[in-house]
């Protein structure tokens, strides 16, 4: 009888909590669209930012849901597969094109862009047609610990700064008794090694996206970079100490001089009492061949089987929007408008850190994120072998060879 | 006289190996992110009661803990309930086709769990259940391990007990219900605590049918908040208290019983 | 009528042995939920995983045949391949923790132990915990800068390794801690075999004038075999399938994840990140394949050294 009782209370609590499925069409006449984003340092912005939507469109609802960039992509794939993704949602150029061949997307037509970096809007654009509205920019800058500089009477970083003189300060700040080391070396593509394959000449993948550039000698020296400066030249902790522990945590326990981050990182280590205002940015240093910077930037995407188009649409544009991109900046949070003259708010949200400096120094030289139709299938080769490199169980040209061939592979399945 | 120490030492050594990492997340939990990252570590706490708070607003702790608390409620009284009627039929009443259908449930006992996820995920696709709760609870409650425990427990019952039943006009259901299950309830209990064990902790299947933080049980979420949170360790930590702390009660509460309930599963496996 | 029939069936019932054919009705009536649940979600699944496994998945769903394609690729991939050393690797590390069961269980065992529930709790505790809290917990146990491992270590003046990241020392890592968060389930199952183990035989064996390392070897450990037959047979199966720790361990960009990664890590890699559901059925079908055939070789070879009273 208990029993009876207990699975009856179960039945019941789980139909309840079933219930509270998505419901469209609220009885007003009002609607609802999803929007669907993965970083929660956004999230104070982008509340802000529907709030300005729903004043102009009072007949619409936007629901945000924040899920963590783990679960991001997994999720929208078997929300996508069964038909039934977000209305809008963030989308970044690794995988957008692969989302617009496989008609998960709408193309978003008669969009003004202009006022976006090239480098960003290329990155969303497939077969002609545009399938994201830019919204952000993402750029690596070098962080570094004043106060590490400062004891080892070395000058801080500069926009002129080329690869010799960041080895140079970080033998001067490296201290192996202390354990306190001049670079943290993550293996990071975007804001790592990316660049410093462009810097050193080389490229990821050919203009027309069919073959690999790993094996280029650029490249290597690229890789190289990195590898050498954990392996060789001992300045930087070894791969597995940037594994055990987020490399954004250690560059806080002020043992390591420099880091190559994200210009997004700024709301993390401003929020850190303790060492937040003993860091700062500078521009990436040169490379032997040229000065080079990937951006990254995120696009709000449409769901090409919206219940919604013309609402979602309407939302995703107003997005990019000059007053919703003055919000987003102006908010301080992780991401910084991309759209030119709504920038300057957020630079002034961390008077402490040179970051408006640093993005003009960049921009300038920046270049897309390299992608293919499938990109995330390569990276994943990539990211294989180069941990093997990185570890320094394997030479790192040796391992830029077999990416090649085994990513040229994959590209002639494209 | 000395050899009894040894023995107590050794027990203690190894409790202590046991115990220490507990002793060590919970310390941890309630530290700041500098202090955690400490050398030599920091055996003290500094009180951050505010980790607890925080990993509740960051990621939806409570509802994620309703979840687990439902699924496992409803996963368990499902169990216990189709386990034993099977099992009863199974070794109380005869039909045709008894021995090889019972086989079928055992085979199904020898079959690793993966090769049945990709099917049941398409399964749940096509009800529309990705994302619920009732995903997690339909395939759960059916066990042929419960079944075949039970039927252990059913067979040892002496054969008077049915039929002096049987003489007074009570049917199967009635016999099943009010005079066996009664008798077998040490190994309801003990299937009860294993089922709750199993679908507390359970990960890979909440993980890949429910990636919608909302809908998501414990474990899954723990492995999220790995996912948010890096190696920022006292907050993770928090988590993991707030997790694992509920089984652990109640492990402390009904040790007996579950431990014999083990124990049985040896002697009889 | 009615009446008739229902003395009838208590006649028949009476008699041993027989029963009427309403048996069967309830019989049927009664397995049918589960025997439907477990054809929906066990039996039927099998037959799907058999059928995806010479298939390949489309990247936003649908299927074509393939035949064999897939377990060809299987043999080829590097990947399948050290997935497949780690995992019996990992399986040989937890295996060789068994013994270490025996030895608690004995010692718990020791007639007259006081605060045998106490020493019981904290052997069991690992048990209980979620998994996901338990790979979190050694993860930071084991960091190589941080960890109260290797500070212990640093006391007495080993530099430990990045334990958790390091390709050389992940897989033994993990199994640490399987052989941790299993000991006490084993110590029980084991202790039970030893109080199953009548005590005439040692009163016996102390007549003889064997001394208590003597009996343990010539009467316990024989007389316990069939427990820890059951231990290493449950103990193997499991093993084959670890995922759990290596998810939760180990990151997916990490230089240790070629060590660690296990076949079912593999499957949830191949399956639900990449998509890729053909090719993770064909890994779902060489696991139960290699179950089955690890499982069969046990109780194969059974016979030569469990003892059956």
């Amino acid at each position: 009888m208990r029993l009876r009782m207990t699975l009856a209370a179960a039945l019941a609590v789980t139909l309840a909590g079933c219930g509270s499925g998505t419901d469209t069409t609220t009885k007003s006449g009002k609607i609802t669209i999803s929007y669907a984003i993965w970083e929660k340092n956004d999230q104070a912005s982008t509340q802000k930012i529907i709030g300005a939507f729903q004043k102009q469109h009072p007949d619409v609802t936007v629901k945000l849901e924040i899920t963590p960039w783990d679960q991001y992509w997994i999720k929208l794939q078997t929300a996508a597969t069964g038909g039934a993704a977000p209305d809008v949602f963030w989308m970044n150029s690794l995988n957008v094109r692969l989302y617009a061949k496989g008609g998960v997307l709408a193309p978003i037509e008669n969009a003004d862009v202009s006022a976006f970096p090239q480098a960003i809007v290329d990155g969303y654009r497939y077969n002609g047609k545009l399938y994201g509205m830019p919204r952000d920019v993402g750029l690596p800058v070098l962080w570094y610990d004043k106060e590490l500089f400062d004891k080892a009477g070395v000058t801080y970083p500069t926009a002129d700064w080329t690869w010799d003189d960041l080895r140079a300060a970080a033998k001067k700040l490296t201290d192996p008794a202390k354990k306190q080391y001049g670079l943290l070396a993550p293996m990071w593509d975007q804001g790592g090694f990316y660049p410093t394959i462009v810097q050193a000449g080389g490229h990821v993948i050919s203009a027309d996206g069919k073959r690999s550039g790993f094996d280029e000698p650029g490249s290597i020296r690229g890789l190289e970079f990195w590898t050498d400066m954990i392996n060789k030249d001992k300045v930087a902790p070894p791969a597995q100490a940037t594994t055990d522990t987020d490399p954004v945590q250690l560059f806080m326990t002020g043992k390591y001089g420099m880091y190559y981050g994200g210009s997004w990182l700024a709301t993390a280590f401003k929020a850190n009492t303790e060492r937040g205002d003993k860091v700062d940015v500078a521009p990436l240093p040169k490379g032997p061949a040229q000065e080079a910077v990937i951006l990254l930037g995120l696009a709000n995407a449409v769901s090409a089987k919206s219940e919604h188009p013309v609402e979602s649409a309407q939302f995703a544009t107003f997005l990019s929007s000059e007053e919703a991109e003055k919000i987003l900046s102006d908010t301080g949070g992780a991401s910084v408008s991309s759209r030119a003259g709504t920038q300057d708010g957020w630079f002034d949200a961390f008077p402490n850190y040179h970051l408006k400096e640093a993005f003009d120094a960049s921009i300038p030289h920046g270049v897309p994120y390299p992608v293919s139709l499938n990109t995330a299938k390569w990276q994943d080769v990539q990211n294989k072998l180069l941990a093997e490199a990185w570890a320094g169980k394997r030479p790192t040209a040796d391992a830029a060879r077999e990416i090649a061939a085994q990513m040229n592979e994959i590209l002639a399945k494209e | 006289m000395s050899r009894r120490w040894i023995v107590y030492a050794v027990l203690l050594v190894g409790g202590l190996i046991m115990i220490t990492p507990f002793v060590w997340q919970l310390v941890v939990s309630l530290q700041t992110v500098t202090e955690s990252m400490r050398v030599p570590p920091m055996p003290v706490p500094s009180w951050q009661w505010h980790n607890f708070a925080d990993v509740f607003r960051t990621v939806p702790l409570g509802r994620q803990f309703l979840n687990t608390v439902i699924v496992t409620v409803a996963v368990t009284a499902g169990q216990l309930l189709l386990c034993s009627l099977a099992a009863f039929a199974f070794a109380r009443l005869e039909f045709p086709g008894r021995g090889p259908i019972f086989m079928l449930f055992l085979a199904v006992l020898m079959v690793p769990g993966e090769l049945f996820l990709l099917p049941r995920y398409e399964i749940m696709q096509g009800l529309g259940w990705l994302n619920s709760l009732q995903a997690l609870i339909a395939p759960g409650v059916f066990g042929a391990f419960g079944t075949f425990l039970l039927r252990q427990f059913f067979k040892t019952l002496p054969r008077e007990l049915d039929e002096a039943a049987r003489l007074d006009g009570a049917n199967p259901l009635q016999i099943y219900w009010w005079i066996m299950l009664p008798l077998v309830r040490p190994g309801l209990l003990a299937l009860g605590l294993l089922t709750v064990m199993w679908s507390w902790s359970s990960l890979l299947w909440p993980l890949v049918v429910n990636t919608d933080p909302e809908m998501m049980t414990l474990s899954a979420g723990l492995a999220s908040l790995r996912g948010q949170y890096l190696t920022d360790y006292p907050i993770l930590f928090a988590g993991s208290v707030v997790a694992s702390l509920p089984v652990i009660v109640l492990f402390v509460v009904m040790q007996r019983q579950l431990i014999a309930g083990i124990a049985f599963t040896g002697s009889k496996g | 009528m009615l009446l008739t029939e229902e003395r009838a069936a208590a006649k028949a019932a009476a008699r041993p042995g027989r029963r009427p054919r309403r048996d069967w009705l309830w019989g049927y009536g009664l397995i049918a939920p589960m025997a439907l649940g477990l054809a929906v979600f066990y039996l039927w699944p099998i037959v799907q995983t058999l059928y995806l496994s010479f298939t390949e998945s489309g990247v936003f769903g649908g299927q074509t045949w393939v035949g064999l394609d897939n377990f060809a690729a299987l043999f080829g991939d590097e990947e399948m391949l050290g997935a497949l050393r780690n995992t019996l690797l990992y399986s040989v590390l937890v295996l060789i923790g068994v013994p270490l069961a025996i030895v608690i269980a004995a010692l718990l065992n020791v007639p007259g132990l006081r605060g045998l529930g106490f020493f019981r709790t904290l052997y069991f505790l690992p048990v209980v915990t979620m998994p996901a809290a338990v790979g979190l917990t050694w993860r930071y146990l084991y960091n190589g800068d941080f960890g109260l491992i290797n500070y212990l270590l640093g006391e007495i003046g080993i530099d430990g390794p990045y334990w958790a990241s390091d390709p050389e020392f992940a897989i033994y890592a993990i199994a640490v801690v399987g052989i941790w968060s299993s000991l006490g389930y084993n110590a029980v199952l084991f202790l039970a075999g030893l109080q199953g183990i009548p005590k005439h035989y040692y009163e016996a064996a102390a007549i003889d004038g064997a001394g208590r390392t003597r009996q343990f070897f010539r009467i316990t450990l024989p007389l316990l075999t069939p427990t820890t037959f059951f231990v290493m047979v449950i103990t193997l199966i499991n093993a084959l399938q670890v995922f759990d720790l290596v998810y939760l361990m180990i990151d997916t960009k990490s230089p240790a994840m070629a060590g660690s990664r296990t076949i079912v890590y593999l499957f949830y890699e191949q399956g639900f990140v990449q998509n890729n559901r053909g090719y993770a059925a064909a890994i779902a079908v060489v696991l139960l394949v290699l179950i089955l055939a690890l499982t069969a070789l046990q109780f194969r070879l059974q016979r030569r050294w469990v003892h059956y009273e």
